[in-house]
C-alpha cells in the first residue's frame, strides 16, 4: 500500500531533480481543509500489464495534486483533501482482492478505480457485498450483479459505430474490409461490434481473425490481409503499439486505400514511419489532447490542456489513453459527490446515475447497457469521429450511439453471442 | 536435530493456528494463499528430487483449477468431489505430457515443461468454451458442508476456509514427507544423485521419474482447486509465467536439500514482498526482489535453509577461537 | 497465390535471422555456463532501448548507434557474468535464480529511465522496400533487409569464429564437456566470459536492429525468450547449427500458420509442433544423446 506521498518520495527520494520542485508545492497544508477523504486505486503498475495502470496513477496523481492545490473539494459544507491509495495487483485475480478488501475494509477508500477485465472481474462481487463504488475501462465486465461498478469513460466498444457509419455515409463506394485484432477481452467485443456495424451499413468483411497477444512480427499479418484485396483495412480495437505496427506493414507492403481503427495514439510519429498521404482520411475516435477543440465548456474534463504539459513534462514518454482516463472518473466522482453533499459510495452513485443522466468526459451522457451489459452502468453520449485530415487529427463529428443503437441492436447482439460475449453467456 | 525439527514444525503449525488473530483482513488472505502455495512448492520439490525442474507446475495448479471450477458449474459435481476429481485430473494430464517431456534431461526439462504448460494456457485462452476464454471462468462456488445439529457451514467465509487449507496443507506435506521417507523417495534421491547408476541396478529411471511427476502434479493440482473455490474465480493470467517465477525463487531461496526449504521460501518471500507493499515503492519492488534474490543466493548458495547451520558453524568457529586466543 | 506463398517464405525468413540471433546467444551461454539465461529478453530489450536514445533521441547515425548498443550490451553480459554467474559455478540453479534476478532489476530500472506509457517509437533509417528476385509484387522492407543481413553476417562471424580459432576451438570443446576441457587447461572463467559477451552482444544486436520495427516496450523481451527457448528445444540438445536450422524451420512454420489460419492458432500449433519433434526425436533434430 503507499499513498499519495508515495509519489514524492518516489521520485525525490531517488534525487530527480527536475520534478522536485514542482512536487513540493501542492503538498502545502492549507489550514482551512481539515477532512481527508481516501481514493483507492487497484491496477496494475508492475508486470506486462503495467502499461494500462502506471500511467493512469500518475494521471490520478496529479488530478489530485491540483485539486488539493486549489482548495480541495467542497461536499456538503465540508472541505475535504483527496489521498490517494494504490494498490499494485499485478493483473492478477488474487492480488486484485486483496488490494480491494485492503482499501475498502482497512484503508476506507470511497472508491476504487480499476483496469478491468481480470482485475475488475475478481473484485465485482466483493464490492457489491460490500457497497463500495468501483470503476472499469472494460464495459464488457459489466453484468446485472455488478451494481456497484460503474463504466463511466471509455464506452469501448460503442463508440466504434460511430466511425463506421461516419464512413458508410461519406464514402459509400467503399463495400470490402479486412479486419484483424488481437484476442483479448479488448479485442473480442470490439470485433463483435464492427462486424455489427460493418453488417448494418451492408459492408462485407473479406477477411477476419485474430492475432496473438505475443505477436512481434506483423508482416505476415498484413500480408494475409491484403491478399483479400479490401477496401478498407480495419484494425479494430488493436493496442495502439499493435496499430502503430499494423499502418506501418499496411504502408510497406504497399497498400494505399482507407483504414479505420479505435486509436491512432502517437500518429505523428506512425507519419514518420509512414507518410502524411499514407495516413490521410485515416478514421479513429480518439481527438489530440492538446487539441484546443478540448477546452469548450461541455467537456468535463477540467483543463485538458494544461493537464497533458503537466503530464508529459513529468513523466516523459508516458502518456496514453489510461493517462487521463482513470483522472476523468475522478472528474465524474468529484462532480457527483458535491452534488449528493456526501462522500460516501451510495448517494456518490446515486447522484451519479441521477435522472440517468451523466457527464462524460466528451460532453452530456446517458447511463445505459442494460439489453447488452445487463444493466445500465455504461455512460454513453455523444462520441468523437476523428478523420487525419491535412496531417492532423480532426474532430468531424460526434456520433450519436443511441440512434445507432436502435437499428443495430439485432445484429450486435448477434454477433456478441456468436463470440460468446454476452454477460450471460459467461461460464 | 529431529527433535528441532520436530519442534520446528509443532511451532510452525501453532503459530499457523493462531496467526489469524494478528492479521488484517487482506493479510489474513495473503496467509491463506500462502498456505496453498506451500503446497505447490513443496510439491515442486518432490519433482525436483530427481534432478529435473519443471516450469509447467503452475500451469497444472491451473488445471485443477479449471478442472474443479467446471467439474461443479458444468456437471454439477459437489465442491468435495470435485476437488479431489480435479487433482486427478492434474495428475492424467501430468501423465501424458510425461511421454514426450522426460525424452528431455535437466535445463531442457525445464523449457520444455515451460513450453508444454503455455499449450495448455494458450488452449485456456483460445478456446471460449469451455475454458472462458480470456476471462476464464467466474463465480466459482466455495465448499458447503452440512453439519447435522450445527446447520450449513459455509467455507466462503474466510476462517472457515483458512482452517480447511491448513488443515489440507498439513495433510499434504504429511503424505509428502512420508513420501520421501519411503522407499520411492530414496529410490528418487538415487536417480538424481547417480542417474546411470540407478539404472544399472535394474531401477527404471523413467518410470520413477514420471511416478514423482504425476504425484507432484496431483498435489499442486488440488491446491489450484482450493485456490478457485476460494478466490471465486480462474482464468489464464493467473497460471502464467509470472507466478511461476515466484514459485521457483521460492523453492530455490528457500532451498531444495531439505523438506523445509520450500516452505520457509515460501513464507519469508511472501512476507518480503508483502513488507514491500507497505514501505510503499511500488513500481520498485520488483528491483528490490531480485536485489534480494540474488544476494541471498550469492551469501546462502544452498538456500534459506542453510542458515541456521551456517549461523551454528559460525558460532562454533568463534568458541573455538576465543580460547585459543 | 503463388505471390502470396513467395511473400509468406520472404516474412519468414526474415523472422527466422533474429529469431536464429536469440537462440543462438542462449545455446551458447547454457552450453558453456550450464545456465538458461532467463533474462536473456531483456538483453534484446535493453538492445532496443539503447537505439532509442543513441539514434532517435540524439542523433547518431543508425549503424553507430548498433554498434554502440551491441557494445552497452556485451557489457552488461560481462557485468552480468563476473558478478552474478561466476559465483555459482557447478550451481545452474543458482545462476537461473540470478538471471532473474537480473530480468527484474532491467526490466524496472528500463521503466523508470524510460517511462512506460505507449511503446517507443524510432523512425525507419532506411526508408521504403526493394523487390526481391526482379519479382515486383515480392517485396522486403529495407529496415527488414538490413536484419537480415546483419544477423546472418553476425552467424556467419561466429562460425568462422568457432571453427577457424583457437579460442573458438576451446569455447566449443567447453561446451561439449566443460569438464573434459578444464582437464586440457582450458581456463572455464575465460570461455565462459567469452560465451556470454557473444551471447549478450547478439541479443543486443537484434535488440537493436529490431528497434526501428517492432514495438520497444520495457516487457517486450518476454515474447522474443519464448520463441527462443521452442526454437532451441527443437534444434536439440546443445546444437548451435540446431538452432540456426530450427529457427528457420520455426519461423516458416509459424509464418505460414500466421498467414493461411490465424495468429492464435499459430501460437498454439508452434509448441505442439515442438512436442512431437520431441516424441519424434527425443533430442531434437540436431541434438546428441548424451548431452544434457
Amino acid at each position: 500500500m503507499s499513498k499519495i506521498r508515495k509519489g514524492m518520495k518516489r521520485r525525490q527520494f531517488l534525487g530527480t531533480a527536475a520534478s522536485a520542485a514542482a512536487f513540493t508545492a501542492p503538498y502545502v497544508k492549507r489550514g482551512h481543509a481539515a477532512e481527508t477523504v481516501r481514493i483507492g486505486f487497484n491496477a496494475p503498475v508492475t508486470g506486462d500489464v503495467a502499461a494500462w495502470g502506471l500511467p493512469g496513477l500518475y494521471g490520478c496523481e496529479i488530478w489530485a495534486e491540483k485539486l488539493n492545490a486549489a482548495g480541495g473539494i467542497n461536499v456538503g459544507g465540508t472541505t475535504y483533501n483527496v489521498e490517494l491509495v494504490s494498490y499494485d495487483n499485478e493483473y492478477l485475480s488474487d492480488k486484485a482482492l486483496t488490494g480491494a478488501k485492503q482499501l475498502v475494509l482497512e484503508d476506507g477508500v470511497k472508491i476504487v478505480l480499476q483496469l478491468g477485465g481480470t482485475d475488475a472481474l475478481a473484485t465485482a462481487e466483493f464490492m457489491t457485498k460490500n457497497k463500495m463504488l468501483s470503476s472499469t475501462l472494460v464495459p464488457s465486465d459489466l453484468s446485472p450483479e455488478t451494481t456497484y461498478l460503474v463504466a463511466p469513460c471509455e464506452v469501448h466498444p460503442l463508440y466504434n459505430s460511430t466511425g463506421v457509419e461516419w464512413l458508410a455515409r461519406n464514402k459509400p463506394e467503399l463495400k470490402t474490409v479486412a479486419m484483424v485484432t488481437q484476442d483479448d477481452t479488448i479485442g473480442r467485443p470490439s470485433v463483435a461490434l464492427y462486424r455489427a456495424a460493418f453488417e448494418v451499413t451492408g459492408m462485407e468483411l473479406v477477411h477476419d481473425s485474430f492475432f496473438d497477444l505475443a505477436t512481434t512480427d506483423f508482416a505476415p499479418i498484413m500480408t494475409a490481409m491484403l491478399a483479400s484485396k479490401p477496401d478498407v483495412l480495419c484494425f479494430d480495437t488493436a493496442y495502439p503499439d499493435f496499430i502503430n505496427l499494423l499502418n506501418e506493414q499496411a504502408f510497406l507492403q504497399g497498400y494505399e486505400g482507407t483504414i479505420i481503427s479505435c486509436t491512432l495514439d502517437n500518429y505523428p510519429v506512425i507519419m514518420e514511419k509512414t507518410s502524411a498521404a499514407f495516413l490521410e482520411g485515416h478514421i479513429f475516435q480518439f481527438p489530440d489532447f492538446d487539441d484546443q477543440a478540448l477546452n469548450q465548456p461541455q467537456i468535463n474534463f477540467k483543463n485538458a490542456n494544461d493537464f497533458y504539459a503537466e503530464y508529459t513534462a513529468r513523466y516523459p514518454g508516458s502518456w496514453n489513453a489510461v493517462s487521463w482516463e482513470y483522472a476523468a472518473i475522478l472528474e465524474l466522482w468529484k462532480t457527483a459527490a458535491e452534488k449528493a453533499g456526501s462522500v460516501e459510495p451510495d448517494p456518490v452513485l446515486e447522484a451519479m446515475k441521477a435522472g440517468g443522466k451523466g457527464d462524460h468526459a466528451f460532453g452530456p451522457a446517458s447511463w445505459w447497457g442494460e439489453e447488452l451489459f445487463g444493466i445500465n452502468n455504461a455512460l454513453v453520449g455523444a462520441w468523437p469521429v476523428v478523420q487525419m485530415q491535412n496531417g492532423k487529427a480532426t474532430i468531424v463529428e460526434y456520433g450519436d450511439i443511441p440512434t445507432w443503437w436502435e437499428k443495430a441492436k439485432d445484429a450486435t447482439i448477434k454477433h456478441f453471442e456468436e463470440l460468446g460475449e454476452m454477460w450471460y453467456q459467461r461460464t | 536435530m529431529a527433535h528441532e525439527a520436530r519442534l520446528g514444525w509443532l511451532l510452525a503449525f501453532a503459530f499457523a493456528c493462531v496467526a489469524p488473530n494478528f492479521l488484517s483482513v487482506s493479510m489474513r488472505d495473503v496467509a491463506l494463499y500462502m498456505l496453498l502455495y506451500i503446497v505447490v512448492a513443496q510439491s515442486f520439490r518432490m519433482i525436483t528430487l530427481t534432478g529435473d525442474w519443471s516450469l509447467g507446475h503452475v500451469v497444472t495448479m491451473g488445471v485443477g483449477a479449471y478442472a474443479s471450477a467446471l467439474l461443479v458449474k458444468k456437471l454439477g459435481f459437489s465442491v468435495w468431489i470435485a476437488m479431489p476429481s480435479a487433482a486427478l485430473v492434474g495428475a492424467l494430464i501430468a501423465y501424458i505430457l510425461s511421454f514426450p517431456l522426460f525424452r528431455l534431461k535437466g535445463n531442457y526439462f525445464l523449457i520444455g515443461s515451460f513450453a508444454a504448460g503455455e499449450a495448455i494456457r494458450l488452449t485456456w485462452f483460445k478456446y471460449r468454451d469451455p475454458f472462458g476464454g480470456p476471462t476464464g471462468i467466474l463465480r466459482i462456488p466455495a465448499p458447503e458442508l452440512t453439519v447435522p445439529g450445527l446447520g450449513t457451514l459455509d467455507f466462503s467465509d474466510w476462517s472457515l476456509f483458512y482452517y480447511l487449507a491448513l488443515g489440507f496443507t498439513v495433510l499434504c506435506l504429511w503424505l509428502m514427507w512420508r513420501l520421501e521417507r519411503s522407499r520411492i523417495g530414496l529410490t528418487l534421491n538415487a536417480i538424481h544423485w547417480r542417474d546411470l547408476l540407478a539404472e544399472s541396478v535394474g531401477v527404471d529411471v523413467r518410470r520413477y521419474k514420471t511416478l514423482a511427476f504425476v504425484i507432484a502434479s496431483f498435489f499442486a493440482a488440488f491446491a489450484g482447486a482450493m485456490f478457485s473455490h476460494y478466490l471465486g474465480s480462474a482464468n489464464p493470467n493467473q497460471f502464467g509465467l509470472a507466478v511461476m517465477l515466484y514459485v521457483l525463487v521460492w523453492v530455490i531461496v528457500g532451498g531444495t536439500r531439505t523438506f523445509a526449504g520450500p516452505v520457509i521460501g515460501t513464507v519469508l518471500l511472501t512476507a518480503l514482498s508483502e513488507i514491500l507493499r507497505v514501505v510503499g515503492v511500488d513500481e520498485y519492488r520488483p528491483a528490490i526482489y531480485g536485489i534480494i534474490l540474488i544476494l541471498t543466493i550469492l551469501f546462502l548458495p544452498q538456500g534459506l535453509e542453510s542458515l541456521p547451520g551456517r549461523v551454528r558453524d559460525w558460532c562454533a568457529r568463534r568458541k573455538g577461537v576465543v580460547p585459543a586466543a | 497465390m503463388l505471390d502470396l506463398i513467395l511473400q509468406t517464405c520472404v516474412n519468414a525468413l526474415y523472422a527466422s535471422s533474429y529469431t536464429a540471433l536469440m537462440a543462438v546467444g542462449l545455446v551458447l551461454i547454457f552450453g558453456v555456463m550450464g545456465i538458461i539465461n532467463f533474462a536473456h529478453g531483456e538483453l534484446l530489450m535493453v538492445g532496443a532501448y539503447v537505439v532509442f536514445f543513441l539514434y532517435a533521441t540524439f542523433g547518431w547515425p543508425f549503424p553507430l548507434a548498433v554498434a554502440g548498443s551491441i557494445v552497452i550490451v556485451a557489457l552488461i553480459g560481462v557485468l552480468m557474468e563476473r558478478a552474478l554467474f561466476k559465483p555459482m559455478r557447478g550451481n545452474p540453479l543458482g545462476g537461473l535464480i540470478m538471471s532473474v534476478g537480473a530480468l527484474f532489476i532491467l526490466q524496472v530500472a528500463t521503466v523508470d529511465i524510460a517511462g512506460l506509457g505507449l511503446a517507443k517509437n524510432i523512425p525507419p533509417a532506411y526508408d521504403g522496400s526493394v523487390a526481391l528476385f526482379g519479382i515486383e509484387t515480392l517485396t522486403l522492407p529495407r529496415q527488414r533487409l538490413i536484419v537480415m543481413v546483419a544477423a546472418t553476417a553476425g552467424l556467419v562471424l561466429l562460425w568462422l569464429f568457432l571453427t577457424r580459432t583457437k579460442l573458438g576451438w576451446a569455447l566449443r570443446a567447453c561446451a561439449q564437456d566443460p569438464e573434459a576441457a578444464a582437464l586440457q587447461g582450458i581456463s572455464l572463467d575465460r570461455t565462459a566470459l567469452i560465451a556470454m559477451v557473444i551471447g549478450a552482444a547478439f541479443a543486443g544486436g537484434a535488440g537493436a536492429l529490431l528497434a526501428p520495427i517492432v514495438q520497444v516496450t520495457p516487457y517486450m523481451g518476454h515474447a522474443y525468450v519464448v520463441t527462443a527457448f521452442i526454437v532451441i528445444i527443437v534444434g536439440g540438445v546443445g546444437s548451435l547449427e540446431g538452432a540456426v536450422v530450427a529457427s528457420v524451420i520455426f519461423t516458416f512454420f509459424d509464418t505460414f500458420v500466421t498467414t493461411f489460419i490465424d495468429g492464435s492458432t499459430a501460437a498454439i500449433l508452434g509448441l505442439l509442433l515442438m512436442l512431437v519433434v520431441l516424441v519424434v526425436k527425443p533430442t531434437g533434430l540436431f541434438g546428441s544423446a548424451e548431452k544434457a
